[in-house]
């Protein structure tokens, strides 16, 4: 199964510090992940995993390489862009280990928050933002405050967030981390349903063994900072 | 566009308008400071507005009763109807007493005037209650504020005196109450000496003469004729100072006001610096307390303007219901200040722009604030 490339990256680089504190974090990771699939990145904690999740997200600065979000060449050496924070709008979402929903707006502001913010007309946004909310089955709490719901609900809010902008991507940072052993396979069948409907790429950051067999590939990063992505668990 | 900055002060609306009604009352006394200087600037001009007179004489190289001692021969009032175009001339007195009341002193400047003459000193719009002084002596108007009602009787010196008026808002420049007797009432006050005193005196070959002086001499000019013109005729002559009303007043309002104001200017900058910096704090504090938010929101992409404009609104908020409350505050309490407080609604807007420069100014750190949050920081816990 191979649809078409949400993220490519060739030869990606991240080294931290200077001479003999020079730490190779990500040494030359190229890997392809596309639309439709779910991507489990695991490692060892310190690996690297957040910095790989960082660079893709363009939140953090890759010491060299290339990478692509889509058909677009976003990094080569340098960003291609000045406004990262443009392509995260336009192509990326994030869900993140807690909710971390904006406190002081309700469920349906979360979600459209983004939406509006891109000049997307609040009428149209509210509609988008109550069918994520269905298609989530919590379109009943849209008017409650975070506060006022479960973890379980808060993380499919957060979703529902993240697919608010209709991204190509979703990067999750340990979704389940908060979650029981129920919720997890929950929230990651959940996310595997919404790669294939929404033909949407996702990666997300586990330490949880028991999700890696819902996920279609896995991405590890090995010792000495190189990626290594399988579909088959036992290679790992 | 849904607004950040409303939906937060209503997710913490307690907190934002305990903080606001904490800044509003500095903005109150921030007001109320203003009015304490405006009613000073009232209370120096109420004898003169009183009084209306064109032509204040006094003391050679003195700038008169209301700045320093100043003593001229009441005969002078008549003598002043020799310059052409004077039209009225009375002597009058200024002294600081103490009024016995009950185990205390109330202070008081009492005003001496010719209850005969052409200018009285007492405003009948003031006068609430009683008369104006019949009697050559013993008689006192007095204003509400000494706590003296009619027929009361006042021991001031060898003499009892009886009230029989009561004004409202008499007050002299330094916000003491006006007290108004006799001419004649007054100089024995002022000048007359114990009778031991006047025999010691005596004794020493000194003649008690000044019984008959009086602080000032003020005069009317009939209309047609130029008041400079007959203030310079009279210092000429005379071997006076000479002040216009208008003169009087700068002496008034100026050199006797002016180091009040510079004092409750210098008072209020410092209430406004320390109401800014709290408006900062307090932003400050807001804005790290939503640090993980804006992290969130800077990592899924919203613009630097839109949490800017978040913690802008909030702090311009803050600053507009802190004066409002501040408003009200002052309101409230402005009547229960000793000196009287004048509350104008010039000054209200001229704090307001203050405020919504100085609250402009306090988003700066919590501006600072959200350009330096860091997107990563939302990522990894």
């Amino acid at each position: 199964m191979q649809g078409q490339v949400a993220i490519k990256a060739q030869n990606l680089v991240k080294y931290f510090g200077k001479d003999e504190n020079l730490v190779k974090v990500i040494d030359g990771a190229s890997f392809e992940i596309y639309k439709g699939e779910v991507v489990a990145l695991i490692a060892p904690s310190g690996a690297g995993k957040t910095t790989l999740l960082m660079m893709i997200g363009c939140v953090l600065d890759p010491t060299s390489g290339k990478m692509w979000l889509g058909e677009d060449m976003v990094y080569d050496n340098r960003w291609l862009t000045r406004d990262t924070r443009k392509i995260r709008r336009q192509k990326i979402g994030f869900i993140f280990q807690a909710h971390y929903l904006i406190p002081f707006l309700n469920i349906l502001e979360n979600v459209t928050l983004l939406p509006l913010a891109s000049g997307i007309d609040e009428k149209i946004a509210n509609q988008k933002a109550m069918e994520l909310l269905s298609y989530l089955d919590i379109a009943d709490k849209a008017k409650s405050m975070s506060s006022q719901l479960s973890g379980g609900q808060n993380q499919r809010v957060a979703i529902a967030r993240a697919l608010a902008n209709n991204p190509q991507i979703i990067l999750a940072d340990e979704p389940t981390a908060a979650l029981d052993a129920k919720r997890s396979i929950s929230v990651i069948e959940m996310l595997k349903k919404i790669a294939k409907e929404q033909n949407v790429a996702i990666i997300t950051v586990t330490h949880d063994e028991r999700i890696l067999p819902y996920c279609d590939r896995i991405m590890k990063i090995q010792n000495r900072g190189t990626v290594f992505v399988s579909t088959d668990l036992a290679v790992l | 566009m849904i607004n950040l900055a409303i939906k937060d002060i209503k997710h913490s609306l307690v907190k934002f308008v305990v903080t606001a009604m904490g800044v509003g009352m500095l903005f109150g006394i921030v007001l109320i400071m203003i009015g304490v200087y405006r009613g000073m600037q009232v209370e120096a001009e109420v004898l003169l507005n009183d009084l209306k007179a064109d032509l204040w004489i006094v003391q050679e190289d003195t700038l008169g009763p209301f700045a320093e001692s100043s003593r001229v021969h009441r005969d002078l009032k008549d003598i002043l109807f020799a310059i052409n175009g004077i039209d009225k001339s009375e002597a009058i007195t200024f002294q600081n007493i103490q009024l016995p009341k009950k185990d205390k002193k109330i202070r008081v400047v009492a005003v001496g005037y010719d209850i005969y003459g052409a200018i009285n000193p007492i405003n009948p719009e003031r006068l609430m209650q009683g008369r104006e002084i019949k009697s050559d002596h013993y008689e006192i108007v007095v204003d509400d504020k000494t706590g003296f009602g009619l027929n009361d009787e006042i021991k001031l010196g060898r003499n009892i005196y009886k009230v029989v008026g009561i004004t409202h808002k008499a007050v002299s420049n330094s916000g003491d109450s006006l007290v108004f007797m006799s001419l004649k009432d007054a100089q024995e006050l002022q000048f007359l000496y114990s009778n031991k005193e006047i025999q010691n005196n005596e004794a020493r070959g000194i003649k008690n003469s000044e019984s008959d002086m009086v602080n000032a001499i003020i005069a009317t000019v009939k209309k047609g004729y130029d008041i400079d013109k007959i203030a310079k005729d009279i210092k000429k002559w005379q071997h006076k100072s000479v002040y216009t009303d208008g003169e009087q007043r700068e002496i008034l309002t100026k050199n006797l006001v002016e180091k009040s104001q510079k004092q409750i200017g210098l008072f209020t900058a410092i209430l406004i610096m320390v109401s800014t910096i709290i408006i900062a704090l307090i932003i400050y504090t807001m804005t790290l307390e939503k640090m993980k938010s804006i992290a969130i929101m800077k990592l899924i992409g919203l613009s630097n303007i839109v949490i800017i404009k978040m913690v802008v609104e909030e702090t311009l908020l803050l600053g507009v219901f802190a004066f409002l409350f501040g408003n009200i505050f002052s309101h409230l309490i402005y009547d229960i200040f000793p000196k009287f407080v004048v509350l104008l609604i010039g000054d209200a807007w001229m704090l307001f722009g203050v405020v919504l420069i100085s609250s402009v100014l306090s988003s700066f750190i919590g501006i600072n604030k959200v350009l330096k949050a860091d997107p990563a920081s939302a990522i990894g816990g």
